[in-house]
């Protein structure tokens, strides 16, 4: 290595300073160019404590911050041609509305934040969508669920989860299919299961399947035992739950117990999660439940899905998390195309089809009309998309096996 | 007394200037502040001066919203308010004739059961009857007109706690709360007196209740009828002071300024503090907050 | 309905209301002899719960094994918050009634603490595991054989527990503690040793109850409260302080449970609980079984 110690002329030194002083400059002129792009912050209120936090930690909040690190690994978020760095403005609505309200309040009103993410849940969707409509912040909400949301009509507001119609005739549609002819069904007493019961009657209708018996039950019941006893004289060909996790499980495990093993066996809420597979284990297999998409849906699911296990240790579910992953997929396409000027990315999303890991996205007013309504089974330790057959990932399996 | 009303009138215009001065967020925050106040300082003229601690007030708030839920279509903002009063007075007439005979503890869990009772017996009937589960509030008045309400009910307790304390009525109730059979043998009229101020707090509760249930725009019963809106009106006014008259709003500006600024940070702490706070007062401070200021021979 | 079906729904009755029974002892102890009413009851409950399914899944140890650890355990924590709290509250307090008052108020706030850091360390996610969950038929009914074994240690527990108290000496102590503190002071019961010790026990047996009940249901640091408002009708319906009462009393609350629930809907159930409840405390706030 030859050095020059004593540069013979001044210009020369001084090239060699300049050069020296120029050069962590040079190094750091990357990071001086991004540390002054200003970020883009993006506010929401999720449940960490309180009833809610359950299915916000599983579903929701894990996507938004495997989506700012993915976004901000690349070197920020692309508003429109320039890279952004990501700043999330997030904190705990403790699953109190009034707590929610104010937070979104402040974070539109007061911080004037630049997107918004939404809260889990229909309950805190339906406080917090007209003022976001008000504000005009546009709202991609991945676990809302009822029809009273779409008639409300707001025009930021975006559902991203297929409503109880179409899962409901999707369900119907395969039980047709595959020859059933009388079903048994249970439903919580809340909007979610009163929605899609009404929605399976509807559904049923012309159907050729008759519904032998159906009960509500609240919200926290501990025994479903009678109800499935009774159940399992009428030896219906499908039985049909709407339900939410903690009565999924209650109603399986207490299906194993007391050998009630119809043809076909739906779960609506808590199938999909990775939950129903730990507790289950063998019994779960060959059940159906709520689920539009897994690994094998498109390349980026299976992306997505890596990821979020590299980073949480924990699977998504194989519904409303692709549907939240969807919904910021087209807020990130959106935010390139038409910048942050939140009434342009509101046209955008409302007017294109989108492509996203569980497939072509597409509003109609409020309601996502580009995912259909779908049905899942639980096969050799993967949830599969069983119906429609377009997106299908494995072929029905029937009847359903014996309880493991 | 004077002084009393000198200090509630000050208070009162402090907040009635918020909304022009503060942000969106303050504005928020000061209306939790009053709705509690509110809730709280109704529940300790009764309860804190007869010691009958009633947790139903969330089924007289849930009453109160349902109330507003249903009839905002039809009656005018302040007619629904005070629609919910009513019927959540008239409801608590009903409960006191059959409870109050009871004391302690069993009036506390019989109000809890009766909370729940009437939560469940709403849900069945919404479910069977109208087909639905909740009600989706289309007619909500601006955000101003439900903080000035709010500020109004709370300004409205505060103010009639503190006429009560000096009247006969309060006096009764009380002597009620120190020796009820003594005051009997003196000649009051214990189950009227009872029945009357159980009502009193029910209708600030339903009033309340109506007003709130706009800012959700959805409502149902495991919403507004949640035993955790007794829960803490109680703890507020018990680590308030629920035998005094400032205590309760004074505990409900920090409780709303605690809750806040520890939420934003460590929001399990908060309610765990919460709980911490509360053994802590009952064990070494069973006047309340208030009895560290006020000493009252 | 045939005879089997009716056994069936019977016996699955009997099953849930062994739960019931199995929850309710703890409270029961804790307020028939201390009138201390431990709203925080099931908070302590889901605590054993958790300890097991942490134990099951990530130590492979059996519930079985944990059941005595859970009861060791939470008689352990029973004392402590005696110690810290309760022995204050019947020091300062003048009256019985201004003690019954603050000490509901004490549970309150243990109420918040306990659930918040149960979240707090756990996160809000419900949880849960599969043991001893294989149908065991009996006749032409089938049952899992963790709800069996659940109902025979309800039965074998408050059994012992009615056994302990009326035949060992400690158990004359504590029920003269209970039909009269002043008279069992005077006759020379210790109430300072009796009451932290009969607390504690309260307090493992919802241990107990939180373990056996981990193995059949799902858990979450929620799951407590709905077991709080079980054992409170429970020993309201069987008369506060009575190990038999609350027994019967819980089997009966399940059995009515069941057979409301074939004939009508589950929705109806918890109408149909706290009916009961209320109407047993307004008419006969002594319990269904008491003789005055």
């Amino acid at each position: 290595m030859t050095s020059r110690r004593h540069p013979t002329s001044g210009s020369t030194r001084r090239t060699v300073v300049g050069a020296l002083a120029a050069a962590p400059v040079a190094l750091a002129f990357p990071a001086i160019v991004r540390a002054q792009a200003a970020p883009v912050k993006v506010g929401y209120a999720i449940a960490r404590t309180g009833p809610w936090a359950g299915g916000a930690q599983v579903s929701q909040e894990p996507n938004f911050l495997l989506w700012a690190e993915q976004q901000n690994a690349a070197g920020g978020l692309n508003v429109k041609g320039t890279r952004r760095p990501i700043e999330l403005v997030s904190s705990d609505d403790r699953s109190d509305i009034e707590t929610c309200v104010r937070t979104y309040e402040k974070l539109m009103g007061s911080d004037k934040v630049d997107l918004v993410l939404p809260p889990w849940g229909s309950n805190a969707n339906f406080a917090v969508a007209p003022i976001a409509n008000r504000m005009g912040y546009p709202f991609l909400a991945p676990t809302a669920l009822s029809r009273r949301l779409v008639e409300m009509k707001l025009p930021y507001f975006f559902l991203l989860l297929q409503q109880p119609k179409p899962m409901m005739d999707a369900l119907v549609d395969l039980l047709k299919a595959n020859g059933a002819k009388t079903m048994a069904v249970i439903y919580v007493d809340d909007l979610f299961g009163l929605e899609n019961y009404a929605a399976l009657k509807v559904a049923v209708q012309g159907s050729g399947i008759t519904i032998v018996e159906d009960k509500s039950y609240p919200l926290g019941v501990k025994d479903l035992g009678p109800v499935l006893r009774s159940m399992k004289d009428k030896a219906p060909d499908a039985f049909v739950g709407l339900t939410y996790p903690p009565d999924t499980i209650l109603a399986s495990k207490q299906a194993k117990e007391i050998g009630f093993n119809p043809k076909f066996f739906y779960a609506s809420v808590g199938t999909a999660f990775q939950l129903y597979r730990n507790v289950m284990a063998a019994g779960a297999e060959g059940v159906l439940g709520m689920g539009s998409w897994n690994v094998k849906t498109s390349p980026g699911a299976k992306a997505y899905f890596d990821a979020h296990v590299k980073k949480f240790q924990k699977e998504p579910d194989r519904w409303a998390s692709g549907a939240c992953w969807a919904g910021l997929e087209i807020m990130t396409a959106a935010v390139a195309k038409a910048g942050l000027d939140r009434k342009a990315i509101r046209d955008y999303v409302a007017s294109t089809e989108h492509a996203t890991i569980i497939g072509k996205i597409r509003f109609v007013g409020s309601e996502n009309v580009g995912t259909p309504g779908s049905v899942s089974q639980w096969q050799k330790g993967e949830f599969e998309v069983v119906w429609p057959k377009p997106i299908a990932t494995a072929a029905l399996q029937t009847p359903k096996p014996p309880w493991g | 007394m004077r002084r009393d009303l000198v200090i509630l009138f000050v208070l009162a215009g402090a907040a009635l200037a918020l909304p022009f001065v503060a942000s969106d967020f303050v504005v928020s925050l000061a209306l939790s502040c009053l709705m509690y106040a509110a809730l709280a300082s109704s529940w300790s003229t009764f309860c804190g001066s007869t010691r009958y601690l009633s947790l139903a007030t969330a089924a007289f708030f849930g009453i109160g919203a349902y109330a507003s839920a249903l009839t905002l279509g039809e009656l005018p903002w302040l007619a629904a308010i005070a629609l919910g009063a009513a019927i959540a007075a008239a409801v608590a007439v009903v409960m006191g004739a059959a409870v109050l005979h009871l004391r302690g503890t069993y009036f506390a869990v019989l109000t809890f059961g009766m909370t729940e009772l009437i939560r469940h017996s709403i849900a069945y009937f919404e479910k069977q009857v109208t087909g639905t589960v909740g009600r989706v509030l289309t007619v909500v008045p601006e955000r101003d007109t439900v903080y000035l309400t709010v500020l109004g009910l709370a300004f409205a307790a505060v103010l009639a706690a503190i006429l009560i304390r000096r009247s006969r009525f309060g006096l009764a109730m009380a002597g009620i709360g120190a020796d009820e059979q003594r005051a009997e043998t003196l000649g009051v009229d214990t189950r009227r007196v009872k029945i009357a101020g159980f009502a009193f707090t029910a209708a600030f509760a339903g009033a309340v209740g109506a007003a709130m249930s706009v800012r959700w725009t959805y409502i149902d019963p495991a919403t507004v009828f949640s035993p955790f809106i007794g829960f803490q009106t109680v703890l507020i006014a018990l680590i308030g002071g629920a035998a005094t008259l400032w205590g309760p709003l004074l505990a409900a500006v920090v409780f709303s300024l605690l809750a806040e600024t520890l939420r934003l940070s460590m929001p399990q702490v908060y309610m765990m503090s919460l709980g911490l706070l509360l053994i802590l007062s009952v064990l070494y401070l069973p006047g309340g907050l208030a009895s560290i200021r006020w000493r009252r021979p | 309905m045939t005879f089997g079906a009716w056994a069936e729904l019977i016996a699955s009755g009997l099953i849930t209301g062994g739960v019931y029974a199995l929850v309710a002892l703890g409270l029961n102890l804790q307020y028939g002899l201390m009138r201390i009413l431990n709203i925080a009851h099931g908070e302590f409950l889901m605590l054993g719960a958790f300890l097991t399914w942490w134990a099951q899944t990530s130590l492979g140890i059996s519930p079985l094994v944990i059941l005595p650890v859970s009861f060791a355990l939470l008689m352990a924590l029973g004392l402590a918050i005696h110690r810290l709290t309760f022995r204050r509250l019947a020091r300062t307090s003048g009256d019985l009634d201004v003690f019954e008052a603050r000490g509901l108020m004490v549970s309150f706030g243990l109420m918040f603490l306990v659930q918040n850091l149960a979240q707090w360390l756990w996160g809000g996610e419900l949880r849960g595991y599969d043991w001893l969950a294989e149908p065991v038929a009996i006749g032409d009914a089938r049952f899992a054989a963790n709800k069996l074994l659940l109902l025979g240690l309800a039965l074998l527990i408050s059994a012992a527990l009615i056994v302990v108290l009326r035949t060992t000496l400690l158990g004359k102590g504590v029920r003269a503690l209970m039909q009269s503190p002043t008279g069992a002071q005077l006759v020379g019961i210790d109430t300072t040793r009796l009451h932290p010790l009969m607390f504690g026990v309260g307090l493992g047996l919802s241990g107990v109850a939180g373990c056996l009940l981990s193995t059949a249901y799902t858990i979450s640091p929620a799951m407590g409260e709905p077991y709080t408002v079980t054992a409170l009708i429970v020993i309201t319906l069987g008369g506060f302080g009575s190990m038999a009462g609350a027994l019967v009393g819980g089997l009966g609350l399940g059995v009515i449970e069941a057979i409301g629930m074939h004939f009508t809907n589950p929705s109806l159930k918890t109408l149909l609980s706290y009916g009961i409840f209320i109407a047993v405390l307004l008419w006969r706030p002594n319990g269904l079984f008491a003789r005055r």
